[in-house]
């Protein structure tokens, strides 16, 4: 059973819960409010999409959420969890991964489809290089100097932006901790071709490892 | 005393004398603000009503159309849509970002208010010139408030049209379009009110002060003091809206509710009214019941708020608690404010004191009707033969000027806006902004629905009646160029002000022709809105009557935008009708046009047209020649790498051909030896349709007459073009 988190806002989520089917899993509804047992779900997914408005800050009202308390036991309990987008913010927030997602450097929203190279050892993907949309405001990765090196000794850094779009340090589009992943880009929006590009089907089998 | 009642609540004598006969006696109370309401053009329809009546609205697929919140249609195989398109122009110009986004918002209440669940957007957008007082900022608050409450809400943005125009300098056009679903287990519920002791219920946002007074804000003219009008601009929050739409959706679904309506324009009196009046009951409201932002707002204020992101519902008492439930588990409240009873009266209560008592049809079907005059379409601009275009009658200066449309703002790349727009959430989408419509996945059959935007305002300024029909047949081709049976339409109809007969005339001969258009389509317009006034100091906008249709296609692969392979033969397929220097004219005033467009075999073109296409997939590409013409669409029709080699023909016999329009033409592209022109030529039943083999795909670049220009070029120009316009958007 994969659980899929939900929060007052989240709208990304449906996607994801069918993201999960297609290859042949079970996902399951985490309701924000509801705490859990930290070994219940074989993986959790946080999904993305503007969770409580992005009001504040973005994930910041979700990071103080009863699942988020269940999600981060699990997650030291090594319990796999990704967080695409707003999920990634999500998990910066509570300190699950390291860095923070700040506005992109134009100030605007950017939705276009981009390169990726996938650098660190990932479940997560088939490929070295693959190709999703990206589809956020705040999209832009920032950590100190002192703090990427940490990063990149651990090798951490596990996706990369070919032709960065937001300013994001170092070009990073995802980075993980321990058995945590976070992404910007969407991989449950490139599953088939007639979506403009079938990568991100390499993506969900990896919960399948 | 008596006239300055009627100027604050702009009802003009003739009226305020309608209403004493209504009701026997002088308005009185709150009564002044319900006439003003629902009486305005924005509610009541009453300069339009008498023409709309005619448009062409049924066939078989058509579930619901005018008088519900949106039109339904059957897709077949248990499938649903409702859409519906609709104007926010006034408060887009006063207040860009919340005018746009508060157009968004409403225009998916009215969606989900039907129990469809919002799966798209689209946006059709008229602008002044770039360098028009305000133009920067109203281009980027408009696209940011789209893009901020589209995205936030998390229904993608999946096709839009924008123009530049001098006539929209002081009265830009902000048009939202969205689109539901409904898969076989979902229900459709309508605004019609019944059950004697079921209760009304007020769900969503706390009520403000703020939009008291819009609907009749958007039924005058703007003048200096329009700025001043700021505070009649709504605001919203699509965070909330989100979680109505969820709510609201999980309470229909749960057939916990017997009616249902958002709170438009005129707020809880339009609601209540209509929806008492559509079920011939009665509505008791008590107004001091109504959750307020403000508790010191009093009742004409309530009544009149557009505050954003509320519903009016009622059901039956015993379900009250489990919609309670639902509503509080999304973090919103429902509050019970009054109930129904069967004499068909809306009675309004303050503090247990009746403060109105009124047949809600004295309001709602009493409204006055005008036959506005106007005379019969003459098409001045209409002549016998085209003129010559001298300047561009030279080979040599062919592809310098197709860099210039390319680069023009009006042929340059709208990236800049769309890029702004989640074009995916949710995961149905499979042809963007990018693409000439706009495709969608039906999450249940797995078939294509496409969605394109129409009307060219260039056409529109050339003849009112020819642009009228092209709102309908060029959309129309665009899908069918994609393989899609086109189904219906919605059209919002934006016009100056009615009382001038040389509008109103253009009123007339466009919504003549559009639905027209429409019935040899068999394509019915289900829905839509009208938008008057749209003049400044006497100045008044191009008459715009923008619309949106949907196609269905059994195929969820389809052609593609762009030549694909070096070697890959292009053919034109045109059936000549009407010729015209089209944009290109415009820019060069010589504004003129001949032919005339014949219904019938233009109908069935586009029908040969879709039963052709719907089998073929990927592998061939199409493009419907538009704006421009044959060079800026063949320029458009390259892809990063692969261009074209072509030469004069029978298809451009001078060099000014080249920017010729002629309605209407299509490119289609295909591997060598696939096809053959007699073979395409051979799938029309229509007389006079023209297929010629016009060049083929070659690597890197475009070669005409010998003369050559690399695709990096062009696509620079394309791409670059919005910049040069916009400099000061980051």
């Amino acid at each position: 059973m994969i659980g899929v988190l939900r929060f007052l806002g989240t709208n990304c989520d449906r996607d994801l819960y069918q993201a999960v089917e297609a290859v042949g899993l079970k996902p399951q509804w985490i309701w924000y409010q509801d705490t859990f047992d930290p070994k219940a779900y074989e993986a959790l997914l946080i999904p993305g999409g503007f969770s409580y408005g992005d009001y504040l800050r973005s994930g910041a009202l979700a990071a103080k959420a009863p699942a988020m308390k269940s999600l981060t036991e699990a997650a030291r309990a090594g319990v796999p969890v990704v967080g695409v987008c707003n999920g990634f913010q999500i998990l910066c927030e509570v300190g699950l991964l390291p860095g923070v997602l700040l506005k992109n450097q134009n100030g605007k929203f950017i939705d276009e489809w981009v390169d990726l190279e996938v650098v660190a050892a990932s479940p997560y993907t088939g490929k070295k290089k693959v190709r999703y949309p990206i589809a956020h405001g705040d999209g832009r990765y920032f950590v100190t100097e002192e703090d990427l090196k940490k990063i990149q000794d651990k090798d951490q850094v596990w996706l990369r932006y070919f032709d960065n779009p937001n300013g994001s340090t170092f070009d990073i589009a995802g980075v993980k901790q321990d058995g945590v992943y976070g992404l910007m880009p969407h991989p449950e929006r490139a599953l088939s071709e007639w979506m403009g590009g079938a990568d991100g089907a390499g993506f969900f089998e990896g919960f399948l490892k | 005393m008596i006239d300055e009642k009627l100027k604050t609540y702009r009802i003009n004598r003739a009226e305020y004398q309608k209403i004493c006969d209504l009701l026997g006696r002088p308005p009185e109370g709150v009564e002044w603000a319900l006439f003003s309401a629902l009486w305005s053009e924005h509610c009541s329809y009453k300069s339009s009503k008498v023409h709309l009546k005619k448009l062409f609205s049924t066939s078989s697929r058509v579930l619901q159309s005018f008088g519900e919140n949106a039109g339904v249609i059957d897709l077949g195989e248990g499938e649903k849509i409702a859409f519906k398109m609709e104007s926010h122009n006034h408060p887009s110009f006063i207040e860009p970002y919340q005018g746009a986004a508060t157009g968004v918002g409403g225009i998916l209440r009215d969606i989900f208010t039907m129990g469809a669940r919002p799966i798209s957007l689209a946006n059709f957008l008229c602008f002044g010139n770039p360098s028009a007082k305000r133009m920067s900022r109203l281009v980027e608050g408009v696209v940011a408030g789209i893009s901020g409450y589209g995205n936030c809400v998390g229904v993608p943005t999946i096709t839009g049209q924008t123009e530049f125009h001098s006539s929209y300098d002081t009265n830009i056009l902000v048009n939202a379009l969205a689109v539901g679903y409904f898969g076989k287990k979902d229900p459709v519920v309508t605004s019609v009110a019944s059950g004697e002791g079921n209760l009304v219920v007020y769900v969503g946002a706390k009520t403000g002060r703020d939009g008291v007074h819009g609907a009749s804000m958007a039924s005058e003219s703007f003048d200096e003091s329009s700025a001043s009008k700021r505070p009649t601009v709504q605001i919203g929050d699509p965070f909330f809206e989100k979680l109505l739409i969820e709510s609201c959706l999980e309470v229909i679904r749960a057939d916990l509710v017997v009616a249902i309506q958002d709170m438009g324009a005129a707020g809880l009196t339009s609601s209540s009214f209509e929806m008492a009046a559509k079920g011939n009951v009665g509505f008791e409201i008590h107004l001091d019941k109504v959750p307020l932002r403000d508790p010191t707002m009093g009742p004409e204020e309530i009544l009149l708020s557009e505050s954003q992101e509320r519903m009016l519902l009622v059901c039956e008492p015993s379900k009250l608690k489990a919609i309670e439930e639902v509503f509080s588990r999304w973090g919103l409240d429902a509050t019970a404010i009054g109930r129904v009873f069967s004499e068909r009266r809306v009675r309004l209560f303050w503090k247990g004191e009746v403060i109105s008592d009124l047949d809600p049809h004295l309001l709602t079907e009493n409204a006055p009707q005008y036959e506005r005059p106007f005379e019969v379409w003459t098409s001045p601009k209409k002549v016998e033969r085209l003129g010559d275009l001298p300047a561009l009658n030279e080979t040599d200066g062919l592809l310098e000027n197709t860099k210039k449309t390319l680069e023009s703002v009006q042929g340059c790349s709208r990236r800049w806006i769309y890029r702004q727009y989640d074009q995916r959430v949710g995961a149905l989408t499979a042809r963007d902004c990018s693409s000439s419509v706009g495709v969608q996945r039906l999450p249940e059959s797995g078939r294509a629905l496409g969605l394109v935007l129409g009307c060219r305002p260039y056409v529109m300024r050339l003849d009112a009646r020819l642009g009228g029909m092209d709102s309908v047949y060029e959309p129309a081709l665009q899908l069918a160029a994609k393989g899609f049976e086109p189904l219906a339409v919605t059209d919002c109809l934006n016009y100056g002000n009615p009382e001038k007969p040389s509008l109103m005339s253009e009123f007339v001969a466009s919504v003549q022709g559009m639905s027209q258009a429409c019935e040899s389509l068999k394509a019915p317009i289900i829905s839509g809105n009208v938008s008057f006034y749209n003049e400044t100091e006497g100045k008044n906008i191009t008459s715009t009557p923008s619309t949106g249709m949907v196609g269905l296609r059994e195929r969820i692969a389809l052609p593609k935008e762009h030549l694909q392979n070096a070697g890959d033969e292009v053919f034109l397929i045109r059936l000549p009708m009407v010729s015209t220097w089209g944009q290109q004219g415009e820019l060069m005033e010589r504004l003129e046009f001949c032919g005339e467009l014949d219904p019938d075999r233009l109908s069935l073109f586009v029908k040969d047209l879709w039963t052709w296409t719907k089998d073929l997939g990927v592998e061939v590409s199409t493009r419907v020649v538009g704006k421009f013409g044959l060079l800026y669409a063949l320029a458009r029709f390259c892809s990063e790498e692969v261009g074209i080699r072509t030469q004069n023909g029978p298809w451009a016999q001078a060099p000014q051909d080249w920017f010729k329009e002629n309605f209407y033409e299509v490119l289609f592209s295909a591997p060598l030896g696939s096809f053959s022109a007699e073979n395409i030529k051979s799938r029309f039943s229509v007389k006079d349709v023209q297929v010629w083999k016009i060049g083929e795909a070659v690597s890197g670049q475009i070669e005409l007459e010998g003369r050559t220009f690399s695709l990096t070029d062009l696509s620079l120009m394309y791409e670059t073009g919005w910049r040069t316009h916009f400099e000061k958007l980051s």
